[in-house]
């Protein structure tokens, strides 16, 4: 909290405070959760449930007395779960609760293909769906440059069989986090900026569009309630609608498939 | 983050944690506007750079002095120097490795380079940390309230209090007991702790790294954006204010993109005055025994 203060010259942020006491949180409008134990060199997300579910019972509790009308962002690992868990323990509206999800594989992946196409990555367009983790979905048919669609051009983008390898560029998205890890043992600046892109939709208002953890059931053939990421309308009442991608049957599978996976673990916890 | 630069290069000897930064930070390029990030650990990475911020060295252990890491640190610059200035020489060196005002000396000789393209963050923290300070005491935003810190960034640096003033109201004329044992308002306890700031940061969390961050940050935009705005920050000062020795300190200093082009010639107290020669003969005292 000091470091931070001993730069307000060159902030716009007049107020910084900090405390183990949640009463100096209330009246927040978002409140940002990425309390919780992170993975070890080579842990999966998925391995930290049970750790981070005790944790979140403590905490969210907390938050919601003292702001009882705030946006809700979990950012924690595995997200989507402790999304739903967040949801379930806060008792607010789903709307309210987004979990920060494949907001950052997007970019990520938007980050890797556009160097390999030599354009700022906001030039290229290309969305990561489903799980935050290992089994996430790149959307191929939508993935474009100036509104050309890579897949028309090259049919058998994604696959095994395409001969340009663009399935390695999602693979080193979903390496990423175990790669930075391992390197400098924790992960910091890339989740940090795609969470401030997200809180500027919120508090802004901006009505923009990000892949964000959300109550999917009811999409896709989904009939529990789980959070997976789809594209969502953020601004200042949190999600405002969903957007419903056209996917074809291979990709609505692996929604499916995660969300079966992440049930399974969801319907073991213990009271929530 | 500050999308001051079109190019980014880091270097560092960690190559592990370097690449993971490296990384990390092009992992957020959809969220910036730095489009090439490279690192390395050899110099060639940096071929051709405008500025060059150079943070390496050993730092302060909980209650360690700056002062006590010089011989370390010079030992490093040997080293890093020569290789910043083979792939980049016509840079601006900003250093902020400690303690700076020697390590700035040493960088400006073993360059060789002219003065203006040598240059310490030096008082440019301490003075940000004084004005936030000031800002909380009056219940003002830091910009609004203007003080000047100068001379050693450590523990014998100067408040030039005859300066200190809100809206060009100078706060000593309401008050002129301020900075002195007699002053009920105590403002001499305000220079204290921006001294003990960053032992406190150090021994609350180990270290500190956002506010002189971005007190870079902003001395490098000057520069690149060559704004001529004026920065508490370590320049060669003999010949000023008595000092007769080869020293750098902190004084007001206008940036531009040629790096340190003119200084503002404070009028001090005599008292002033004197601290400022007293911190120059400390930091000669060191300096001439360093084997360059």
């Amino acid at each position: 909290m000091m470091d931070l203060q001993h730069g307000s010259l060159f902030l716009k942020t007049p107020t910084i405070v900090a405390d183990t006491g949640y009463a100096v949180t209330a009246g927040s409008r978002i409140v940002i959760v990425t309390a919780g134990v992170r993975q070890q060199e080579g842990e999966s997300r998925l391995n930290l449930v049970q750790r981070n579910v005790n944790i979140f019972k403590h905490i969210i509790p907390q938050i919601v007395k003292h702001s009882p009308n705030c946006i809700l962002v979990v950012v924690s690992n595995p997200v989507d779960i402790m999304t739903y868990v967040t949801w379930k323990l806060s008792g607010l509206p789903k709307h309210r609760v987004i979990g920060s999800g494949c907001n950052l594989d997007s970019a990520r992946f938007r980050y890797l293909m556009a160097e390999k196409l030599s354009v700022h990555p906001t030039s290229f367009h290309g969305w990561i769906l489903g799980e935050h983790g290992d089994s996430s979905v790149p959307v191929w048919s939508g993935a474009n440059v100036a509104g050309v669609n890579l897949q028309t051009l090259n049919p058998d983008i994604g696959t095994d069989q395409d001969k340009e390898g663009w399935k390695e560029t999602h693979k080193m998205v979903v390496d990423s986090a175990y790669e930075v890890i391992k390197l400098k043992g924790y992960t910091n600046w890339a989740i940090g900026m795609s969470v401030a892109d997200l809180t500027e939709s919120l508090t802004k208002n901006l009505s923009r569009i990000h892949p964000v953890s959300t109550m999917v059931k009811g999409m896709y053939g989904i009939n529990e309630d789980v959070y997976l990421s789809l594209p969502c309308v953020l601004n200042n009442s949190g999600v405002s609608s969903v957007i419903n991608m056209t996917l074809n049957a291979e990709e609505v599978a692996k929604l499916k498939k995660s969300a079966d996976t992440l049930w399974g673990i969801q319907k073991d916890l213990k009271d929530l | 983050l500050q999308e001051l630069a079109d190019e980014l290069a880091l270097v560092d000897v960690i190559e592990d944690k370097l690449k993971g930064e490296m990384m990390d930070l092009q992992h957020g390029g959809l969220f910036l506007r730095t489009p090439k990030i490279v690192a390395d650990k050899d110099y060639s990475c940096t071929a051709n750079s405008k500025v060059v911020v150079v943070t390496a060295g050993a730092r302060q252990q909980e209650g360690e002095s700056r002062l006590n890491l010089v011989q370390r640190n010079v030992n490093i610059f040997k080293f890093i120097i020569p290789n910043i200035v083979k792939y980049s020489p016509n840079c601006i060196i900003l250093v902020v490795s400690n303690p700076v005002d020697i390590l700035t000396y040493v960088a400006w000789k073993l360059s060789g380079f002219p003065r203006n393209r040598v240059i310490g963050s030096g008082c440019n923290l301490d003075s940000a940390r004084f004005r936030y300070l000031m800002g909380e005491r009056l219940n003002l935003h830091p910009s609004s309230c203007h003080g000047w810190v100068i001379g050693e960034h450590g523990d014998s640096s100067v408040p030039v209090w005859s300066g200190v003033n809100v809206a060009g109201v100078s706060l000593k004329n309401l008050n002129p007991d301020m900075g002195t044992d007699k002053d009920k308002e105590n403002w001499k306890e305000v220079h204290k702790q921006v001294v003990e700031s960053a032992y406190e940061v150090i021994k609350l969390k180990g270290y500190t790294s956002w506010a002189i961050g971005m007190s870079v940050a902003d001395l490098v935009e000057t520069i690149l954006k060559n704004l001529r705005k004026v920065h508490p920050v370590s320049t060669m000062v003999q010949g000023m204010h008595g000092v007769k020795d080869e020293v750098f300190l902190s004084i007001p200093c206008v940036l531009s993109s040629s790096g340190l082009s003119d200084v503002v010639k404070m009028t001090l107290k005599s008292d002033e005055e004197e601290q400022l020669r007293k911190s120059a003969d400390t930091l000669w005292g060191i300096q001439k025994e360093l084997k360059l």
